[in-house]
């Protein structure tokens, strides 16, 4: 019973950092139907980042700085990878765009910090919390925290705000958004910066639990591609739940069947929730009428 | 310090290359490593300890009256770049013989050019065991791949003798997905059956991933009271940090890439404890070591060498090399080769003094006593035997006919 509560405990810790990573694709889709496929790149940009300045700055005050670097990064990729797709409406020209300004990235910051795997201080002590029975690092429980409190923040914002009203006004419905008076562009270059955003945070987040360099988001992103999906691109409360089934398939089938079968679990669920409900878990079933 | 100890050496290399110009073309000699990437802490301490070999041979006059001249590229840890790298060297800048590659898959990928070529690469870093059987005779007349690294055989060998001398009985396998860790494992599996021992249990892990905790559980539950790790620093520093979250210790013994950098860095004091088989541990007992990590030292402005087996062994595979192509005569690919295999002069190297180090059907210059084994300690790799440290200033000799 301990080893299939440690078991669970380790594989929420996992999940979450899946989820906070795919919480930045959801953003993106509901306004303008795009993902940012950079976003693993947008995560190790945020970390070190974070990494660089956390020696003048410490831990928690760099956090700031990154989410402002992170909110211009994600303006960037718009600027120059969505938005002249999106205005030639051409279906595939930002999954290209995105990938290749991910590739930009990625060998800007193998140039600037390395490509060596780099330690992040931990902010809190490294040594584990004994729970009943259950062993868990400090840092996870932080992770698990942060990406909460990073999700409620971003619901927050779209339901107070009057920008955040036009961010789900524009997921609801572009078109009449826009008729509306809503300055539909604005509104997805937001919602690309606040995605970044959270993919820096996430960064800076996971990253004394994981290493930081330059490829650290490569293996990260393509988990939370999978996240997203099962759960639903359009839903966040789905990808916390897809985050939290993957990685406890994950630790589960690691233990139970075999480490050397640990992914395929999460493989097979995506290939199930395609099949049986394409628009994911918790995704919104839309008829597109054309 | 770093730029202007380049610069100097770099200038020196320069002025002794331009010198005897006028009377000899300079020995192209290839360098194939991954200078970025994960592996490239190994990749540039290997690529550094061997530009600090043929710049102490060219001070002294060169090869021949040659100077030697090293045409460096990058591999990026990457089979299909390595190849393309071996065929350029080969076809465009003529090289006459290659050290270096730090990865198992890049070798096999790249020396069935050289071997096609007839001209002899030297793997200096590599540990599969593969490595040297690849052309091996009868299927092929001659050989044209040599190493002075301990192959994973030796190491997988030492890893499971060190566990049963220690009066481990439960003996857990960890070893990373890849083509290195997963021969290293069966290198091990191998091993253990000749002395009737099955591990209770053989578990896998991923470049990069994050968590270890089912493998490190399964463990636990089998009773392991010793970890056999196969993989490279920053994922078995991942394994340490994981016992430690776990609360579950139990002496870890690893294949030799514990010595890197990033786990030193990434364990912390995790890592401490931890022993791995080492040709070549950062002692200055002996002059010709002291003087060689002087150099190094001074020469790269640090204060460690970031793998110090990979800087040691590529400083000697140029020494060994330069000693083979003096007792050829000549820069020709089959005459080296044989020069190679039978060396006629001891050659004075950092890790051993090498006598005879090849032969016709023995290609490794390592030799099973030659290897130590290593312990992390505080951030250093030190030895962990008290007799070893002792031994320190004794050149451990090739044991004949032991490969």
């Amino acid at each position: 019973m301990e080893i299939l509560l440690q078991l669970i405990a380790s594989g929420v810790a996992v999940g979450m950092i899946y989820a906070a990573i795919a919480f930045g694709y959801q953003l993106t889709f509901a306004t303008s139907k795009t993902l940012n496929f950079g976003q693993g790149e947008a995560l190790a940009l945020g970390a070190l980042f974070g990494l660089t300045l956390v020696p003048f700055l410490g831990y928690w005050l760099m956090i700031p700085l990154v989410l402002v670097f992170g909110f211009a990064l994600g303006a960037v990729v718009e600027r120059l990878g969505v938005r002249p797709a999106v205005k030639i409406k051409s279906e595939y020209g930002w999954i290209m765009a995105t990938i290749a300004l991910g590739i930009i990235f990625k060998n800007v910051a193998e140039n600037v910090w390395g490509r060596d795997d780099l330690k992040f201080p931990s902010p809190l002590p490294e040594t584990a919390l004994q729970v009943g029975g259950v062993r868990i690092l400090p840092m996870e429980l932080l992770i698990v925290a942060g990406a909460l409190l990073m999700m409620l923040a971003v619901e927050i914002f779209n339901r107070k705000s009057i920008w955040g009203k036009a961010v789900v006004a524009t997921s609801n419905d572009i078109d009449a958004a826009g008729l509306m008076g809503i300055n539909t562009q604005k509104v997805i270059t937001l919602s690309y910066s606040i995605s970044a955003m959270t993919a820096a945070f996430a960064g800076v987040l996971v990253a004394p639990v994981t290493l930081t360099g330059a490829t650290m988001g490569s293996v990260l992103a393509l988990k939370a591609f999978a996240v997203a999906i099962i759960g639903g691109l359009e839903s966040g409360l789905g990808v916390i739940v897809g985050g939290l089934i993957l990685g406890v398939a994950e630790t589960l089938t690691g233990f139970y069947i075999s480490t050397g079968y640990k992914d395929v679990p999460g493989l097979i669920l995506l290939l199930v929730v395609l099949s049986i409900r394409p628009v994911g878990l918790f995704g919104k079933a839309v008829i597109k009428k054309v | 310090m770093v730029f202007a100890g380049r610069t100097a050496a770099a200038v020196l290399l320069f002025t002794l290359a331009a010198v005897p110009a006028h009377a000899a073309d300079p020995i192209k000699i290839g360098l194939s490593g991954p200078y970025t990437g994960g592996s490239s802490s190994m990749g540039v301490s290997m690529r550094d300890g061997a530009k600090l070999a043929a710049a102490e041979i060219n001070k002294a006059g060169g090869v021949l009256g040659r100077p030697i001249q090293l045409i460096e590229r990058d591999d990026e840890a990457k089979n299909e770049v390595g190849a393309q790298v071996a065929q350029e060297l080969i076809n465009k800048e003529k090289v006459v013989a290659s050290v270096g590659f730090i990865n198992t898959g890049v070798a096999l990928a790249a020396q069935r050019f050289y071997q096609e070529a007839e001209i002899p690469v030297f793997n200096n870093v590599a540990t599969g065991t593969i490595i040297t059987n690849q052309f091996k005779e009868p299927d092929y007349e001659a050989n044209y791949v040599f190493r002075n690294s301990a192959y994973d055989v030796l190491q997988a060998g030492l890893m499971v003798d060190e566990a049963l001398a220690q009066n481990h009985k439960k003996i857990a396998i960890l070893a990373d997905s890849t083509n290195y860790g997963q021969l290293g494992r069966e290198d091990i599996e191998k091993y253990l059956a000749t002395k009737n021992v099955k591990p209770v249990v053989v578990e896998k892990f991923n470049i990069k991933d994050v968590d270890m905790t089912a493998q490190l559980l399964k463990a636990q539950q089998a009773g392991a009271d010793v970890i056999l790790a196969y993989g490279i620093g920053p994922e078995l520093a991942q394994i340490t940090n994981g016992m430690a979250k776990l609360g579950w210790k139990v002496p870890m013994i690893t294949s030799w890439p514990a010595s890197m950098q990033s786990f030193i860095d990434i364990a912390g004091a995790n890592g401490n404890g931890v022993i791995m088989p080492q040709t070549f541990i950062e002692d200055q007992t002996l002059p010709k070591r002291k003087a060689f990590l002087e150099n190094y030292y001074k020469t790269y402005g640090v204060t460690k060498i970031p793998t110090p087996v990979a800087g040691a062994q590529a400083y000697d595979s140029i020494y060994l090399l330069a000693a083979a192509i003096k007792q050829a005569g000549g820069t020709d690919g089959p005459k080296i080769r044989a020069a190679l295999e039978n060396l006629n002069e001891k050659v004075e190297g950092v890790v051993t003094t090498y006598d005879k180090p090849f032969t016709a059907k023995d290609h490794n210059a390592i030799s099973r006593n030659m290897v130590v084994f290593g312990k992390v300690q505080d951030g250093k790799i030190v030895y962990d035997k008290a007799e070893d440290a002792k031994n320190a200033g004794v050149v451990r000799l090739k044991e004949k006919s032991s490969n």
